[in-house]
Protein backbone atom coordinates (compact mmCIF):
# COMPACT_ATOMS: atom_id res chain seq x y z
CA UNK A 1 0.00 0.00 0.00
CA UNK A 2 1.69 3.19 -1.12
CA UNK A 3 0.39 6.74 -1.38
CA UNK A 4 -0.29 6.37 -5.07
CA UNK A 5 -2.73 3.54 -4.46
CA UNK A 6 -4.29 5.40 -1.52
CA UNK A 7 -4.77 8.38 -3.80
CA UNK A 8 -6.28 6.22 -6.52
CA UNK A 9 -8.73 4.83 -3.95
CA UNK A 10 -9.61 8.27 -2.56
CA UNK A 11 -10.12 9.77 -6.02
CA UNK A 12 -11.79 6.67 -7.40
CA UNK A 13 -14.12 4.26 -5.58
CA UNK A 14 -14.22 6.16 -2.28
CA UNK A 15 -15.19 9.41 -3.98
CA UNK A 16 -17.77 7.59 -6.06
CA UNK A 17 -19.29 6.03 -2.94
CA UNK A 18 -19.19 9.30 -0.99
CA UNK A 19 -20.82 11.22 -3.80
CA UNK A 20 -23.72 8.76 -3.97
CA UNK A 21 -24.19 8.93 -0.20
CA UNK A 22 -24.16 12.71 -0.48
CA UNK A 23 -26.76 12.78 -3.24
CA UNK A 24 -29.00 10.22 -1.56
CA UNK A 25 -28.60 11.88 1.83
CA UNK A 26 -29.39 15.37 0.62
CA UNK A 27 -32.47 14.14 -1.20
CA UNK A 28 -33.54 12.35 1.96
CA UNK A 29 -33.19 15.61 3.89
CA UNK A 30 -35.00 17.53 1.16
CA UNK A 31 -37.95 15.13 1.16
CA UNK A 32 -38.13 15.23 4.94
CA UNK A 33 -38.29 19.02 4.93
CA UNK A 34 -40.80 19.31 2.10
CA UNK A 35 -43.12 16.68 3.59
CA UNK A 36 -43.25 18.58 6.85
CA UNK A 37 -45.85 20.53 4.93
CA UNK A 38 -46.48 24.19 4.30
CA UNK A 39 -48.91 26.21 6.36
CA UNK A 40 -51.89 27.18 4.22
CA UNK A 41 -52.14 30.84 3.33
CA UNK A 42 -55.63 31.99 4.31
CA UNK A 43 -55.08 35.73 4.03
CA UNK A 44 -54.90 37.61 0.70
CA UNK A 45 -51.46 39.12 0.16
CA UNK A 46 -51.17 42.89 -0.22
CA UNK A 47 -47.56 42.77 -1.47
CA UNK A 48 -45.67 40.58 -3.89
CA UNK A 49 -44.23 37.38 -2.45
CA UNK A 50 -41.76 37.14 -5.32
CA UNK A 51 -40.71 40.73 -4.73
CA UNK A 52 -40.08 39.87 -1.11
CA UNK A 53 -37.86 36.96 -2.10
CA UNK A 54 -35.85 39.06 -4.55
CA UNK A 55 -35.51 41.81 -1.96
CA UNK A 56 -34.30 39.56 0.80
CA UNK A 57 -31.62 37.96 -1.36
CA UNK A 58 -30.47 41.29 -2.76
CA UNK A 59 -30.32 42.79 0.71
CA UNK A 60 -28.83 39.93 2.65
CA UNK A 61 -26.50 38.37 0.10
CA UNK A 62 -25.41 41.25 -2.11
CA UNK A 63 -25.64 44.45 -0.05
CA UNK A 64 -25.57 43.99 3.70
CA UNK A 65 -22.52 41.69 3.85
CA UNK A 66 -20.48 44.52 2.35
CA UNK A 67 -21.75 47.21 4.73
CA UNK A 68 -21.85 45.05 7.85
CA UNK A 69 -21.80 47.90 10.40
CA UNK A 70 -25.50 48.56 9.84
CA UNK A 71 -26.32 45.13 11.21
CA UNK A 72 -26.79 44.35 14.85
CA UNK A 73 -25.20 40.94 14.50
CA UNK A 74 -22.03 42.65 13.35
CA UNK A 75 -21.81 45.23 16.10
CA UNK A 76 -22.60 42.60 18.75
CA UNK A 77 -19.94 40.15 17.52
CA UNK A 78 -17.71 41.63 14.80
CA UNK A 79 -15.06 38.92 14.99
CA UNK A 80 -17.48 36.14 14.31
CA UNK A 81 -19.30 38.12 11.64
CA UNK A 82 -16.14 38.99 9.73
CA UNK A 83 -14.43 35.63 10.13
CA UNK A 84 -17.61 33.80 9.19
CA UNK A 85 -18.26 36.04 6.20
CA UNK A 86 -14.72 35.85 4.88
CA UNK A 87 -14.69 32.10 5.38
CA UNK A 88 -17.82 31.71 3.26
CA UNK A 89 -16.51 34.04 0.57
CA UNK A 90 -13.22 32.16 0.50
CA UNK A 91 -14.94 28.80 0.30
CA UNK A 92 -17.15 29.94 -2.56
CA UNK A 93 -14.27 31.36 -4.59
CA UNK A 94 -11.98 28.39 -3.98
CA UNK A 95 -14.60 25.75 -4.75
CA UNK A 96 -16.14 27.36 -7.81
CA UNK A 97 -13.50 29.69 -9.23
CA UNK A 98 -10.31 27.73 -8.53
CA UNK A 99 -9.07 25.95 -11.65
CA UNK A 100 -8.46 22.59 -10.03
CA UNK A 101 -11.96 22.55 -8.54
CA UNK A 102 -13.61 23.75 -11.72
CA UNK A 103 -12.10 20.69 -13.41
CA UNK A 104 -13.85 18.51 -10.81
CA UNK A 105 -17.18 20.15 -11.65
CA UNK A 106 -16.40 19.82 -15.33
CA UNK A 107 -15.75 16.11 -14.99
CA UNK A 108 -19.00 15.67 -13.05
CA UNK A 109 -21.29 18.03 -14.96
CA UNK A 110 -19.74 17.92 -18.40
CA UNK A 111 -19.12 21.65 -18.72
CA UNK A 112 -16.69 24.14 -17.27
CA UNK A 113 -16.33 27.88 -16.84
CA UNK A 114 -13.58 30.51 -16.64
CA UNK A 115 -11.62 30.62 -13.40
CA UNK A 116 -9.63 33.17 -11.44
CA UNK A 117 -5.84 33.41 -11.47
CA UNK A 118 -4.12 31.30 -8.86
CA UNK A 119 -2.74 34.18 -6.75
CA UNK A 120 -6.27 35.54 -6.14
CA UNK A 121 -7.69 32.14 -5.23
CA UNK A 122 -4.59 31.48 -3.18
CA UNK A 123 -4.91 34.62 -1.10
CA UNK A 124 -8.58 33.98 -0.49
CA UNK A 125 -7.78 30.42 0.54
CA UNK A 126 -5.26 31.77 3.04
CA UNK A 127 -7.91 34.19 4.31
CA UNK A 128 -10.32 31.28 4.69
CA UNK A 129 -7.81 29.24 6.65
CA UNK A 130 -7.07 32.13 9.00
CA UNK A 131 -10.79 32.77 9.39
CA UNK A 132 -11.33 29.13 10.33
CA UNK A 133 -8.60 29.35 12.96
CA UNK A 134 -10.25 32.48 14.36
CA UNK A 135 -13.59 30.71 14.47
CA UNK A 136 -11.94 27.76 16.19
CA UNK A 137 -10.52 29.97 18.92
CA UNK A 138 -13.83 31.77 19.15
CA UNK A 139 -15.57 28.49 19.86
CA UNK A 140 -13.01 27.76 22.58
CA UNK A 141 -13.32 31.06 24.40
CA UNK A 142 -16.86 32.31 23.83
CA UNK A 143 -18.91 31.12 26.81
CA UNK A 144 -22.16 30.71 24.87
CA UNK A 145 -20.50 28.94 21.95
CA UNK A 146 -18.72 26.65 24.39
CA UNK A 147 -22.11 25.44 25.58
CA UNK A 148 -23.41 25.00 22.03
CA UNK A 149 -20.36 23.21 20.69
CA UNK A 150 -20.33 19.45 20.77
CA UNK A 151 -18.48 16.70 18.90
CA UNK A 152 -20.58 17.29 15.76
CA UNK A 153 -19.43 20.91 15.58
CA UNK A 154 -15.79 19.95 15.97
CA UNK A 155 -16.22 17.32 13.27
CA UNK A 156 -17.78 19.94 10.97
CA UNK A 157 -14.83 22.19 11.59
CA UNK A 158 -12.22 19.48 11.12
CA UNK A 159 -13.66 18.00 7.94
CA UNK A 160 -13.77 21.44 6.34
CA UNK A 161 -10.42 22.58 7.68
CA UNK A 162 -8.38 19.54 6.58
CA UNK A 163 -9.23 19.93 2.87
CA UNK A 164 -8.55 23.66 3.04
CA UNK A 165 -5.20 23.23 4.72
CA UNK A 166 -4.02 20.28 2.61
CA UNK A 167 -5.22 22.03 -0.54
CA UNK A 168 -3.26 25.13 0.33
CA UNK A 169 -0.05 23.27 1.18
CA UNK A 170 -0.45 21.09 -1.90
CA UNK A 171 -0.77 24.08 -4.20
CA UNK A 172 2.51 25.39 -2.84
CA UNK A 173 4.25 22.02 -2.85
CA UNK A 174 5.34 22.36 0.74
CA UNK A 175 6.42 19.90 3.46
CA UNK A 176 5.01 16.65 2.06
CA UNK A 177 4.95 14.92 -1.32
CA UNK A 178 2.08 16.08 -3.49
CA UNK A 179 0.32 12.71 -3.59
CA UNK A 180 0.33 12.46 0.23
CA UNK A 181 -1.44 15.81 0.56
CA UNK A 182 -3.70 15.06 -2.38
CA UNK A 183 -4.69 11.77 -0.72
CA UNK A 184 -5.43 13.43 2.62
CA UNK A 185 -7.34 16.17 0.79
CA UNK A 186 -9.49 13.66 -1.04
CA UNK A 187 -10.07 11.39 1.96
CA UNK A 188 -11.23 14.39 4.02
CA UNK A 189 -13.47 15.56 1.18
CA UNK A 190 -14.96 12.08 0.80
CA UNK A 191 -15.68 11.90 4.53
CA UNK A 192 -17.12 15.41 4.35
CA UNK A 193 -19.45 14.42 1.51
CA UNK A 194 -20.72 11.51 3.58
CA UNK A 195 -21.07 13.67 6.67
CA UNK A 196 -22.75 16.73 5.14
CA UNK A 197 -26.32 15.31 4.87
CA UNK A 198 -26.20 14.36 8.54
CA UNK A 199 -24.71 17.64 9.68
CA UNK A 200 -25.47 21.33 9.86
CA UNK A 201 -23.21 21.89 6.88
CA UNK A 202 -26.35 20.99 4.93
CA UNK A 203 -27.25 24.65 5.46
CA UNK A 204 -25.52 25.23 2.11
CA UNK A 205 -28.87 24.01 0.71
CA UNK A 206 -31.37 24.79 3.47
CA UNK A 207 -30.15 28.37 3.85
CA UNK A 208 -31.83 29.06 0.52
CA UNK A 209 -35.04 27.41 1.73
CA UNK A 210 -35.32 29.48 4.86
CA UNK A 211 -34.26 32.65 3.10
CA UNK A 212 -36.94 32.09 0.44
CA UNK A 213 -39.65 31.37 3.01
CA UNK A 214 -38.67 34.50 4.93
CA UNK A 215 -38.78 36.48 1.70
CA UNK A 216 -42.33 35.39 0.93
CA UNK A 217 -43.43 36.12 4.49
CA UNK A 218 -41.90 39.58 4.41
CA UNK A 219 -43.15 40.28 0.88
CA UNK A 220 -46.82 39.38 1.23
CA UNK A 221 -47.51 42.09 3.81
CA UNK A 222 -50.55 40.37 5.22
CA UNK A 223 -51.80 39.43 8.63
CA UNK A 224 -50.50 36.04 9.60
CA UNK A 225 -53.05 33.77 11.22
CA UNK B 1 38.23 -11.05 -14.14
CA UNK B 2 41.75 -9.65 -14.39
CA UNK B 3 42.06 -10.37 -18.10
CA UNK B 4 38.88 -8.45 -18.93
CA UNK B 5 39.21 -5.10 -20.62
CA UNK B 6 38.61 -2.02 -18.48
CA UNK B 7 36.03 0.52 -19.54
CA UNK B 8 38.76 2.97 -20.55
CA UNK B 9 40.59 0.37 -22.63
CA UNK B 10 37.38 -0.45 -24.40
CA UNK B 11 36.67 3.21 -25.14
CA UNK B 12 40.27 3.77 -26.31
CA UNK B 13 40.02 0.83 -28.63
CA UNK B 14 36.99 2.51 -30.16
CA UNK B 15 38.98 5.66 -30.79
CA UNK B 16 38.11 7.85 -27.80
CA UNK B 17 40.90 10.34 -27.08
CA UNK B 18 42.29 10.96 -23.61
CA UNK B 19 40.65 14.40 -23.63
CA UNK B 20 37.35 12.87 -24.68
CA UNK B 21 37.67 10.40 -21.85
CA UNK B 22 38.21 13.21 -19.33
CA UNK B 23 35.17 15.00 -20.65
CA UNK B 24 33.12 11.85 -20.35
CA UNK B 25 34.32 11.36 -16.78
CA UNK B 26 33.30 14.91 -15.87
CA UNK B 27 29.91 14.46 -17.46
CA UNK B 28 29.28 11.22 -15.62
CA UNK B 29 30.55 12.71 -12.38
CA UNK B 30 28.12 15.56 -12.89
CA UNK B 31 25.23 13.12 -13.10
CA UNK B 32 26.57 11.08 -10.21
CA UNK B 33 26.99 14.06 -7.95
CA UNK B 34 23.30 14.84 -8.23
CA UNK B 35 22.09 13.08 -5.10
CA UNK B 36 24.71 14.73 -2.94
CA UNK B 37 24.51 18.24 -4.32
CA UNK B 38 20.76 18.09 -4.87
CA UNK B 39 21.62 18.54 -8.54
CA UNK B 40 18.46 18.10 -10.57
CA UNK B 41 16.42 19.42 -7.70
CA UNK B 42 18.19 22.76 -7.68
CA UNK B 43 19.90 23.35 -10.98
CA UNK B 44 19.41 23.17 -14.70
CA UNK B 45 21.47 20.69 -16.70
CA UNK B 46 24.10 23.16 -17.82
CA UNK B 47 24.89 24.21 -14.26
CA UNK B 48 26.22 20.95 -12.84
CA UNK B 49 29.56 21.44 -11.16
CA UNK B 50 30.83 18.13 -9.83
CA UNK B 51 33.58 18.13 -7.25
CA UNK B 52 37.03 17.56 -8.78
CA UNK B 53 37.55 14.63 -6.40
CA UNK B 54 34.46 12.94 -7.75
CA UNK B 55 35.63 13.42 -11.34
CA UNK B 56 38.91 11.74 -10.37
CA UNK B 57 37.07 8.91 -8.69
CA UNK B 58 34.92 8.30 -11.76
CA UNK B 59 37.95 8.47 -14.05
CA UNK B 60 39.94 6.02 -11.96
CA UNK B 61 37.03 3.62 -11.76
CA UNK B 62 36.58 3.69 -15.53
CA UNK B 63 40.32 3.21 -16.03
CA UNK B 64 40.75 0.36 -13.64
CA UNK B 65 37.50 -1.51 -13.31
CA UNK B 66 36.47 -4.23 -15.72
CA UNK B 67 33.36 -3.84 -17.77
CA UNK B 68 30.07 -4.68 -16.15
CA UNK B 69 28.44 -7.74 -17.69
CA UNK B 70 24.78 -7.10 -18.39
CA UNK B 71 22.04 -9.57 -19.17
CA UNK B 72 18.98 -7.85 -20.56
CA UNK B 73 15.70 -9.70 -20.51
CA UNK B 74 12.56 -8.60 -22.31
CA UNK B 75 9.18 -9.89 -21.24
CA UNK B 76 5.81 -8.23 -21.91
CA UNK B 77 7.34 -5.19 -23.55
CA UNK B 78 7.44 -3.20 -26.76
CA UNK B 79 11.25 -2.82 -26.84
CA UNK B 80 10.62 0.93 -26.57
CA UNK B 81 13.04 1.26 -23.67
CA UNK B 82 15.72 -0.49 -25.72
CA UNK B 83 14.99 1.92 -28.54
CA UNK B 84 15.20 4.84 -26.13
CA UNK B 85 18.46 3.77 -24.54
CA UNK B 86 20.12 2.98 -27.86
CA UNK B 87 19.54 6.68 -28.64
CA UNK B 88 21.27 7.86 -25.51
CA UNK B 89 22.50 11.46 -25.02
CA UNK B 90 25.87 11.30 -26.71
CA UNK B 91 27.47 8.70 -28.97
CA UNK B 92 30.09 8.09 -26.32
CA UNK B 93 27.51 7.28 -23.71
CA UNK B 94 25.76 4.98 -26.13
CA UNK B 95 29.07 3.24 -26.71
CA UNK B 96 29.59 3.03 -23.02
CA UNK B 97 26.32 1.26 -22.51
CA UNK B 98 25.93 -0.79 -25.62
CA UNK B 99 29.52 -1.66 -26.51
CA UNK B 100 31.77 -1.01 -23.60
CA UNK B 101 29.55 -2.61 -21.06
CA UNK B 102 29.27 -6.27 -21.90
CA UNK B 103 25.70 -6.80 -22.86
CA UNK B 104 25.76 -10.55 -23.03
CA UNK B 105 22.16 -11.05 -24.01
CA UNK B 106 19.72 -8.56 -25.47
CA UNK B 107 17.04 -9.94 -27.69
CA UNK B 108 16.45 -6.82 -29.75
CA UNK B 109 20.09 -5.92 -30.36
CA UNK B 110 21.96 -9.20 -30.49
CA UNK B 111 22.77 -10.92 -33.75
CA UNK B 112 22.42 -14.41 -32.37
CA UNK B 113 19.07 -16.13 -32.33
CA UNK B 114 17.37 -19.29 -31.19
CA UNK B 115 19.33 -22.03 -29.44
CA UNK B 116 22.67 -20.23 -29.80
CA UNK B 117 21.34 -17.10 -28.10
CA UNK B 118 19.95 -19.09 -25.19
CA UNK B 119 23.23 -20.97 -24.91
CA UNK B 120 25.16 -17.67 -24.84
CA UNK B 121 22.94 -16.43 -22.03
CA UNK B 122 23.42 -19.61 -20.03
CA UNK B 123 27.17 -19.38 -20.52
CA UNK B 124 27.24 -15.72 -19.43
CA UNK B 125 25.13 -16.45 -16.37
CA UNK B 126 27.51 -19.18 -15.36
CA UNK B 127 30.69 -17.26 -16.13
CA UNK B 128 29.65 -14.05 -14.34
CA UNK B 129 27.55 -15.59 -11.59
CA UNK B 130 27.03 -13.08 -8.80
CA UNK B 131 28.56 -10.25 -10.84
CA UNK B 132 26.25 -9.36 -13.68
CA UNK B 133 23.57 -6.72 -13.76
CA UNK B 134 20.22 -8.07 -14.77
CA UNK B 135 18.23 -5.53 -16.73
CA UNK B 136 14.54 -6.30 -17.18
CA UNK B 137 12.30 -4.62 -19.70
CA UNK B 138 8.58 -5.38 -19.76
CA UNK B 139 6.25 -6.74 -17.13
CA UNK B 140 6.21 -10.29 -15.84
CA UNK B 141 3.21 -12.57 -15.89
CA UNK B 142 2.80 -15.60 -13.68
CA UNK B 143 -0.84 -16.21 -14.57
CA UNK B 144 -1.58 -19.77 -15.71
CA UNK B 145 2.05 -20.77 -15.18
CA UNK B 146 3.45 -17.84 -17.12
CA UNK B 147 2.12 -19.24 -20.39
CA UNK B 148 1.32 -15.79 -21.82
CA UNK B 149 4.97 -14.86 -22.28
CA UNK B 150 7.49 -17.56 -23.11
CA UNK B 151 10.94 -17.39 -24.60
CA UNK B 152 12.59 -20.49 -26.00
CA UNK B 153 9.73 -22.53 -24.57
CA UNK B 154 10.29 -21.29 -21.01
CA UNK B 155 7.82 -19.25 -18.98
CA UNK B 156 8.90 -15.65 -18.37
CA UNK B 157 8.63 -15.76 -14.58
CA UNK B 158 10.83 -18.85 -14.47
CA UNK B 159 13.36 -17.12 -16.76
CA UNK B 160 13.37 -14.11 -14.48
CA UNK B 161 13.92 -16.20 -11.34
CA UNK B 162 16.67 -18.15 -13.06
CA UNK B 163 18.51 -15.02 -14.21
CA UNK B 164 17.91 -13.15 -10.94
CA UNK B 165 19.51 -15.92 -8.90
CA UNK B 166 23.02 -15.06 -10.10
CA UNK B 167 22.54 -11.30 -10.54
CA UNK B 168 24.38 -8.77 -8.43
CA UNK B 169 21.44 -6.40 -8.83
CA UNK B 170 18.38 -5.96 -10.99
CA UNK B 171 17.54 -2.86 -12.96
CA UNK B 172 13.88 -2.67 -13.99
CA UNK B 173 13.77 -0.39 -17.02
CA UNK B 174 10.50 1.25 -18.01
CA UNK B 175 7.13 1.42 -16.35
CA UNK B 176 6.22 -2.18 -17.28
CA UNK B 177 9.22 -3.74 -15.55
CA UNK B 178 8.95 -1.36 -12.61
CA UNK B 179 5.20 -1.28 -11.95
CA UNK B 180 3.53 -3.53 -14.51
CA UNK B 181 2.85 -0.67 -16.94
CA UNK B 182 0.47 -1.22 -19.82
CA UNK B 183 0.14 -5.01 -19.36
CA UNK B 184 -1.02 -4.28 -15.80
CA UNK B 185 -3.69 -1.79 -16.94
CA UNK B 186 -7.33 -2.82 -16.67
CA UNK B 187 -8.53 -5.37 -17.64
CA UNK B 188 -4.98 -6.78 -17.53
CA UNK B 189 -5.70 -10.15 -19.13
CA UNK B 190 -2.21 -11.49 -18.33
CA UNK B 191 -2.04 -9.86 -14.88
CA UNK B 192 1.39 -8.44 -15.58
CA UNK B 193 3.38 -7.15 -12.60
CA UNK B 194 6.66 -5.36 -11.94
CA UNK B 195 9.86 -7.25 -11.25
CA UNK B 196 9.79 -6.52 -7.52
CA UNK B 197 6.51 -8.43 -7.20
CA UNK B 198 8.31 -11.63 -8.27
CA UNK B 199 11.86 -11.15 -6.99
CA UNK B 200 12.18 -10.07 -3.38
CA UNK B 201 15.67 -11.17 -2.36
CA UNK B 202 17.81 -9.02 -4.68
CA UNK B 203 18.55 -5.31 -4.79
CA UNK B 204 16.18 -3.84 -7.37
CA UNK B 205 16.27 -0.41 -8.89
CA UNK B 206 13.29 0.89 -10.83
CA UNK B 207 13.80 3.26 -13.74
CA UNK B 208 10.20 3.81 -14.82
CA UNK B 209 9.09 5.87 -17.76
CA UNK B 210 7.42 5.08 -21.03
CA UNK B 211 10.10 4.78 -22.18
CA UNK B 212 12.73 5.46 -19.55
CA UNK B 213 15.10 8.39 -20.08
CA UNK B 214 18.30 6.95 -21.58
CA UNK B 215 20.66 9.02 -19.43
CA UNK B 216 18.93 7.80 -16.31
CA UNK B 217 19.77 4.25 -17.29
CA UNK B 218 23.34 5.12 -18.29
CA UNK B 219 23.95 6.96 -15.08
CA UNK B 220 22.62 4.16 -12.95
CA UNK B 221 24.90 1.63 -14.60
CA UNK B 222 27.88 3.95 -14.23
CA UNK B 223 27.02 4.57 -10.61
CA UNK B 224 27.08 0.84 -10.07
CA UNK B 225 30.37 0.58 -11.94
CA UNK B 226 32.08 3.39 -10.05
CA UNK B 227 30.81 2.84 -6.53
CA UNK B 228 29.75 -0.79 -6.68
CA UNK B 229 26.44 0.19 -5.09
CA UNK B 230 23.02 1.31 -6.21
CA UNK B 231 22.19 5.03 -5.97
CA UNK B 232 19.96 6.48 -3.27
CA UNK B 233 16.37 5.38 -3.93
CA UNK B 234 12.90 6.63 -3.06
CA UNK B 235 10.08 4.47 -1.66
CA UNK B 236 9.26 3.20 -5.14
CA UNK B 237 12.92 2.15 -5.61
CA UNK B 238 13.65 4.97 -8.05
CA UNK B 239 16.95 6.90 -7.94
CA UNK B 240 16.31 10.15 -6.08
CA UNK B 241 18.71 11.99 -8.32
CA UNK B 242 16.28 11.66 -11.21
CA UNK B 243 12.97 10.98 -9.52
CA UNK B 244 13.40 13.36 -6.58
CA UNK B 245 11.15 16.16 -7.80
CA UNK B 246 8.02 16.38 -9.88
CA UNK B 247 7.77 17.42 -13.51
CA UNK B 248 5.62 20.31 -12.29
CA UNK B 249 8.42 21.58 -10.03
CA UNK B 250 10.80 21.98 -12.94
CA UNK B 251 8.32 22.74 -15.69
CA UNK B 252 9.07 25.63 -17.98
CA UNK B 253 5.32 26.40 -18.13
CA UNK B 254 5.06 26.60 -14.33
CA UNK B 255 4.90 30.43 -14.23
CA UNK B 256 1.72 30.24 -16.32
CA UNK B 257 0.23 27.83 -13.82
CA UNK B 258 1.00 30.25 -11.01
CA UNK B 259 -0.51 33.11 -12.99
CA UNK B 260 -3.66 31.11 -13.79
CA UNK B 261 -2.98 31.18 -17.54
CA UNK B 262 -4.09 27.89 -19.06
CA UNK B 263 -4.65 26.38 -22.46
CA UNK B 264 -8.30 25.27 -22.60
CA UNK B 265 -7.99 23.23 -25.76
CA UNK B 266 -5.32 22.10 -28.15
CA UNK B 267 -5.93 24.90 -30.60
CA UNK B 268 -6.96 27.93 -28.59
CA UNK B 269 -5.00 31.11 -28.12
CA UNK B 270 -3.64 30.07 -24.74
CA UNK B 271 -2.24 26.91 -26.28
CA UNK B 272 -0.53 28.84 -29.05
CA UNK B 273 0.96 31.16 -26.45
CA UNK B 274 2.46 28.20 -24.61
CA UNK B 275 0.32 28.46 -21.47
CA UNK B 276 0.09 25.76 -18.81
CA UNK B 277 -1.43 22.43 -19.90
CA UNK B 278 -2.96 21.57 -16.50
CA UNK B 279 -6.52 21.86 -17.79
CA UNK B 280 -5.67 19.57 -20.69
CA UNK B 281 -4.89 16.79 -18.24
CA UNK B 282 -1.22 17.33 -17.40
CA UNK B 283 -0.10 14.90 -14.68
CA UNK B 284 3.06 16.92 -13.93
CA UNK B 285 2.18 17.67 -10.29
CA UNK B 286 2.19 14.00 -9.26
CA UNK B 287 4.82 12.71 -11.64
CA UNK B 288 8.38 12.23 -10.45
CA UNK B 289 10.86 12.16 -13.30
CA UNK B 290 13.71 14.16 -14.79
CA UNK B 291 12.08 15.06 -18.12
CA UNK B 292 11.59 18.72 -17.23
CA UNK B 293 15.19 19.25 -16.11
CA UNK B 294 17.23 16.88 -18.30
CA UNK B 295 14.84 16.77 -21.25
CA UNK B 296 15.11 14.41 -24.17
CA UNK B 297 17.15 14.24 -27.36
CA UNK B 298 20.27 15.88 -26.01
CA UNK B 299 18.32 18.41 -23.99
CA UNK B 300 16.23 19.48 -26.95
CA UNK B 301 12.73 19.18 -25.53
CA UNK B 302 10.29 17.12 -23.51
CA UNK B 303 6.56 16.45 -23.93
CA UNK B 304 5.27 19.55 -22.14
CA UNK B 305 7.71 21.79 -23.97
CA UNK B 306 6.52 20.25 -27.23
CA UNK B 307 2.91 21.02 -26.33
CA UNK B 308 1.57 17.80 -24.85
CA UNK B 309 0.48 17.34 -21.23
CA UNK B 310 2.51 14.93 -19.12
CA UNK B 311 0.94 11.47 -19.00
CA UNK B 312 2.62 10.53 -15.73
CA UNK B 313 4.43 7.57 -17.29
CA UNK B 314 6.93 7.17 -14.46
CA UNK B 315 4.19 6.60 -11.85
CA UNK B 316 2.48 3.36 -10.86
CA UNK B 317 -0.86 2.68 -12.57
CA UNK B 318 -0.39 5.62 -14.91
CA UNK B 319 -2.51 3.94 -17.54
CA UNK B 320 -5.53 3.70 -15.20
CA UNK B 321 -4.94 6.94 -13.30
CA UNK B 322 -7.71 8.95 -14.96
CA UNK B 323 -8.03 10.06 -18.58
CA UNK B 324 -4.88 11.44 -20.18
CA UNK B 325 -6.77 14.59 -21.15
CA UNK B 326 -8.84 14.88 -17.98
CA UNK B 327 -7.68 17.38 -15.37
CA UNK B 328 -5.53 15.92 -12.65
CA UNK B 329 -7.83 17.15 -9.89
CA UNK B 330 -10.90 15.47 -11.38
CA UNK B 331 -12.13 12.27 -9.77
CA UNK B 332 -11.20 9.06 -11.53
CA UNK B 333 -14.77 8.20 -12.41
CA UNK B 334 -18.20 9.70 -12.12
CA UNK B 335 -21.37 7.88 -11.17
CA UNK B 336 -23.61 7.15 -14.13
CA UNK B 337 -27.26 8.18 -14.39
CA UNK B 338 -28.38 4.80 -13.03
CA UNK B 339 -26.22 5.02 -9.90
CA UNK B 340 -27.25 8.62 -9.20
CA UNK B 341 -30.86 7.66 -9.84
CA UNK B 342 -30.61 4.76 -7.44
CA UNK B 343 -29.06 6.94 -4.74
CA UNK B 344 -31.66 9.64 -5.29
CA UNK B 345 -34.45 7.06 -5.29
CA UNK B 346 -33.20 5.56 -2.04
CA UNK B 347 -33.09 9.04 -0.47
CA UNK B 348 -36.57 9.80 -1.75
CA UNK B 349 -38.07 6.55 -0.49
CA UNK B 350 -36.41 6.76 2.92
CA UNK B 351 -37.37 10.42 3.31
CA UNK B 352 -41.00 9.75 2.36
CA UNK B 353 -41.15 6.74 4.68
CA UNK B 354 -39.74 8.77 7.56
CA UNK B 355 -42.20 11.60 6.87
CA UNK B 356 -45.17 9.18 6.81
CA UNK B 357 -43.99 7.62 10.06
CA UNK B 358 -43.73 11.09 11.62
CA UNK B 359 -47.27 12.01 10.55
CA UNK B 360 -48.61 8.77 11.95
CA UNK B 361 -47.05 9.72 15.27
CA UNK B 362 -48.43 13.24 15.10
CA UNK B 363 -52.10 12.26 14.58
CA UNK B 364 -53.01 11.55 18.23
CA UNK B 365 -51.75 14.98 19.25
CA UNK B 366 -54.26 16.60 16.85
CA UNK B 367 -57.18 14.99 18.64
CA UNK B 368 -55.88 16.37 21.90
CA UNK B 369 -56.10 19.86 20.42
CA UNK B 370 -59.20 20.84 22.37
CA UNK B 371 -57.61 20.40 25.77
Amino acid sequence: MNWDSILAFARGPFFYFALLIFIGGMIYRFVRIVLLGFSSDRVPARGSKLGGVVKTYAKNLLILPFIPWVKGSFSRNPVMYLAGGLFHLSLFVVIFLGTAHMLVWKSLLGFGWPTLALPIVDWLAAVGIVAMLVLFINRLVNPVLKLLTGPAEWLNWGLVFIPMLTGYIMTHHLFFPYQVLFSLHMIAVDLLLIWIPASRISHFMFYFFSRTIHGTEFGKRAVSP
Amino acid sequence: MGERETVYEGLKRQGLSRRGFFQLSSLLAAFLSLPKSDGVRQLGVGEFKPKPSLVRQVRKALESKPRVPVIWLEFQDCAGCTESISRSLSPTLTNLVLNTLDIEYQETLMAAAGVQAEAAKAAAMEKYAGQYLLVVEGSVTSKDGGVYCTIGGKANDALLREAAAGAAAIVAVGNCAAFGGIPAAAPAPTEGVGVDQIITDKPIINLPGCPGIPEVYTNTVVHYLVFGTLPELDELKRPLAFYGVTIHDRCLRRPFYEAGKFADSFDDEGYRKGYCLYKLGCKGPTTYNACASMRWMNGLSFPIQSGHPCLGCSQPNFWDGGGFYQGQSAPLGRPGVAAVGAAAGAGLALGAAAAVANRAQKKPSKSEKGE
